[in-house]
């Protein structure tokens, strides 16, 4: 089975695309675990300034449930822990030793697997700390090992500019076996497991295209989990699912295969003044070891995890757990002259009232919000470019007038948070975050 | 254009802390922020996710619609001062005839911007919002839509009404139910009828031209239902009036002022469309309800019903101000469905209503105004009831 998806959104055409090269980054001094990045997650901490940590030990915990830990990404002594508003842990900063120890999780089941039971599995992946990888499709947080999800998806690509294609992160023999391993541990959670891979990326081995079961057409959001399951599933008993990114099914599978927390990433590095790239490098990375050559650190937003769902940093950030993406962008800051009325051949748009529509090569980006918020006109661009078929001037009027059931009505749950509407909005609303906010909401209340 | 930069950076420079909040003219920041925005597109940065957006704003959307409107305007410009030539009895050359078109309408335009831009600004401070850049669309729109004989006073009396009843009322920009231009037309349509319709108006003819002519007639041709044509005969007799299928479309005829042509309509609403402004389904959907309903008229028409039951459809859509107010006022996305398949309907039924506006009833010769602020009211229902569809066809979330 090979169901194909395809969306009309094909206008995206964003310079800097990397190079297709892997480099190594410098090994870091120091790596960073940022609970802040994990969507809805409210952390407690295990460990303390000054304590020393081993690569898998559990630095924070759930506070919901605290079964879920999450691993330290690095062996050696906690330097800092530094916090933003409210008291949110923002980094836990581990200064890494030269002989990094490894916390042991007993021996790896390697062969064995096709004998687990899942409860065994379960309980093996919480205690290792490689729980978080799997992630709930409705909101976006870490999986409920409670639950029993109607299928999980693994996303092979993710093309929120830019991130490492399926070639780059499986380019070694031991990438593809344990990909297949992964694979076959995450079939004993649930009898689907589904794995969708844009039909833009380059072909894999023939065993691994096999276990393709959808391919889909399109710029992002297409590709995203959360779409195909939206496209896929026909009844509401399946509404409830789970996703993992190809690069962390890797991740499993090496850890069932050698036992202990794995930290290697694959980082896709991107920018308009430097050298575009692939960057094989760590969970928790500094940015600032991503980068090679001179260039002006303030100057930029430096944006992990994709230019729709990332977040910006500074030259001081670290790569976030989920984050496989470098972009540098810049605040242009500049107010242009005329600038409405330009023919704009270089500007960006998902619209057709800018020349740049006859331009084919890829244009620069930039954090500019491209004008100034006003009401909503009801044009309907937003409607045009949602993945999941909400219609987002309604919900968000629903969200604004305190409707939040009629919102819910409209699929606020479905929203994948791509964040494209919001690009689109010719008003600047911000509507991707005003969804996001409000799933947010009711997911707390919920419970 | 470096040095010119410069300069008109410290022309906005030099005054802003007047216009700051505390200033002495705080209350004027929002026309301050306006004129500004015009000559420096702000710059600001993005906050949340995305951390990229779109080239497109408002004021570019709104500016295509201006844009869009260069050609009626110009047209409409010319062919008033040609028609008050001739009926003044003087030369009608091309350029005098622009020039005495632009002496007529260019008053009436200003007074539109200026006693709207008033009140724009008058809700803008006291609410402490940005000056919304759909008025620069309503402030053109209303004065191309009245005949080029309204009296100043009468342009300000609408323009207001437009903007602080058919807008302002209702929350501002985007929250009004009405098409604040046409709510404007029409206050003034039914306030003051002896200025807005019947055979005098559409004409400025210069009192003072000793030889004007008197023979000539100032009906519009939608206008001539009170002659009774013949049964059957009906373009026949606006053949003989002068007014033949291409002059209708052409729009070389007395009427409003920039609402006579249906070409400089069509090539409005070809770059509104080619740039993604308009929606095509409105104006398609809008001709598609016109045709259907005259051809459907046509099979009821006998010897003693009106004559325009008789006439050809394609008569409809080149007449009067049909394609001006399907290309520019239907289309306008705030008063409109925001839904796609309520959009063809919304448009159908304002062709509908406008032929059976304009045929069945003889004390409004057009009714293209009409159906569009009818169906304006129903645009929320037609909404709702496809957003209900929407939902039903959803997988819900328990």
């Amino acid at each position: 089975m090979h169901p194909k998806l395809e969306l009309p959104i094909n206008r995206f055409k964003v310079a800097g695309l990397p190079d297709h090269r892997i480099e190594n980054a410098p090994a870091p001094g120091e790596v960073a675990a940022m609970p802040e990045r994990i969507p809805l997650l409210k952390a407690r901490l295990r460990v303390d300034t000054g304590d020393r940590v081993k690569i898998g030990t559990p630095l924070y915990e759930d506070k919901k449930n605290t079964d879920i830990v999450f691993a330290s990404p690095a062996g050696g002594r906690v330097m800092d822990i530094r916090y933003g508003p409210r008291r949110v842990i923002r980094e836990i900063i581990i200064q890494t030793e030269k002989a990094e120890e490894h916390e042991d999780f007993g021996a790896p089941p390697g062969t064995e697997l096709s004998r687990m039971t899942r409860s065994r599995l379960v309980q093996m992946l919480l205690n290792a700390g490689m729980w978080p990888f799997i992630r709930d499709i409705v909101y976006r947080g870490v999986a409920d090992p409670a639950e029993t999800p109607a299928g999980i998806w693994v996303a092979m690509d993710n093309l929120d500019p830019f991130h490492p294609p399926p070639d780059i992160y499986l380019s070694t023999p031991a990438d593809l076996r344990q990909f297949k391993t992964g694979l076959q541990a995450l079939g004993i959670f649930c009898e689907h497991t589904y794995v969708s891979k844009s039909a833009k990326s380059a072909e894999l081995d023939a065993e691994i295209e096999k276990r393709v079961t959808h391919r889909v057409r399109g710029d992002f959001p297409a590709e995203d989990p959360g779409v195909v399951h939206f496209h896929n599933k026909s009844t509401a008993r399946e509404n409830r699912g789970w996703f993992i990114r190809g690069q962390d099914v890797v991740l499993l599978g090496e850890f069932l295969e050698t036992g202990r927390f794995p930290t290697r990433r694959t980082v896709a590095v991107s920018g308009a003044d430097i050298e575009s790239r692939y960057v094989s490098t760590r969970i928790g990375a500094p940015l600032h070891t991503l980068v090679s050559g001179f260039i002006e650190p303030d100057k930029y937003r430096w944006v992990t995890g994709g230019l729709f769902r990332g977040s910006s940093g500074s030259i001081e950030s670290y790569l976030g757990l989920y984050e496989t993406a470098l972009f540098l962008i810049t605040e242009s800051g500049k107010r242009e002259l005329f600038g409405f009325m330009r023919p704009g051949a270089n500007k960006p748009t998902c619209s057709r009232a800018f020349l740049s529509i006859f331009n084919p090569r890829p244009l620069p980006v930039d954090a500019d919000m491209h004008g100034s918020k006003r009401a909503c006109v009801n044009c309907g661009n937003c409607t045009r470019v949602c993945p999941v078929d909400i219609l987002p001037q309604f919900t968000y009027k629903c969200i604004r007038a305190g409707e939040i059931e009629e919102a819910l009505s409209h699929g606020l749950l479905d929203c994948v948070e791509c964040g494209l509407c919001a690009y689109v909005c010719p008003s600047k609303i911000e509507l991707c975050h005003t969804f996001q906010e409000t799933k947010h909401a009711y997911f707390r209340e919920r419970i | 254009m470096g040095r010119i930069e410069t300069t008109l950076r410290k022309i906005f420079d030099i005054p802003r802390k007047h216009f700051a909040p505390g200033g002495r003219l705080e209350k004027m920041g929002p026309l301050f922020e306006a004129i500004e925005d015009v000559f420096f597109f702000p710059a600001e940065a993005t906050r949340h996710r995305p951390l990229v957006r779109d080239s497109l704003d408002l004021k570019r959307f709104m500016s295509f619609v201006l844009v869009a409107l260069i050609p009626p305007l110009l047209f409409g410009i010319y062919n008033t001062g040609y028609h008050t030539r001739l009926a003044s009895g003087l030369s009608t050359d091309f350029l005098t005839a622009a020039g005495t078109g632009l002496m007529i309408v260019l008053p009436v335009i200003i007074v539109s911007y200026a006693v709207g831009l008033f009140w724009e600004l008058v809700f803008a401070a006291v609410r402490k919002h940005p000056i919304s850049e759909g008025f620069l669309v309503t402030g053109l729109l209303f004065p191309l839509t009245l005949p080029p004989t309204i009296p100043l006073w009468q342009v300000a009396v609408g323009i207001s009404f437009g903007v602080v009843i058919g807008k302002e009322v209702f929350g501002g920009t985007g929250r009004n139910i009405f098409n604040p231009a046409l709510t404007a037309r029409a206050f003034i349509f039914f306030a003051y009828p002896a200025q807005m319709s019947g055979d005098g108006v559409w004409v400025a003819v210069r009192q003072n031209a000793a030889n004007a002519a008197d023979a000539v007639t100032g009906a519009t041709p939608l206008a001539l239902t009170t002659l009774q044509a013949p049964f059957n005969h009906i373009q026949e007799m606006l053949a003989s009036k002068g007014y033949t299928l291409a002059t209708l479309a052409v729009g070389n005829y007395p009427g409003t002022i920039g609402g006579t042509s249906a070409i400089c309509a069509a090539v409005g609403a070809l770059i509104l469309i080619a740039a993604g402004i308009a929606s095509y389904r409105i104006i398609l959907g809008c001709i598609a309800g016109l045709l259907a309903t005259g051809f459907l008229l046509n099979l009821l028409a006998a010897p003693q019903a009106m004559p325009w039951f008789s006439v050809n459809p394609v008569y409809h859509l080149a007449a009067g101000g049909f394609a001006f107010g399907a290309a520019y006022m239907a289309t306008d996305p705030v008063t409109a469905p925001g839904t796609e398949r309520a959009k063809w309907i919304y448009g159908f039924l304002i062709g509908a209503l406008t032929v059976l506006v304009r045929v069945v009833n003889p004390a409004f010769p057009e009714g293209v105004m009409l159906a569009i602020l009818f169906m304006n009211m129903f645009a929320p229902l037609l909404e709702y009831s496809e957003i209900r569809l929407r939902i039903k066809k959803r997988i819900p979330h328990v």
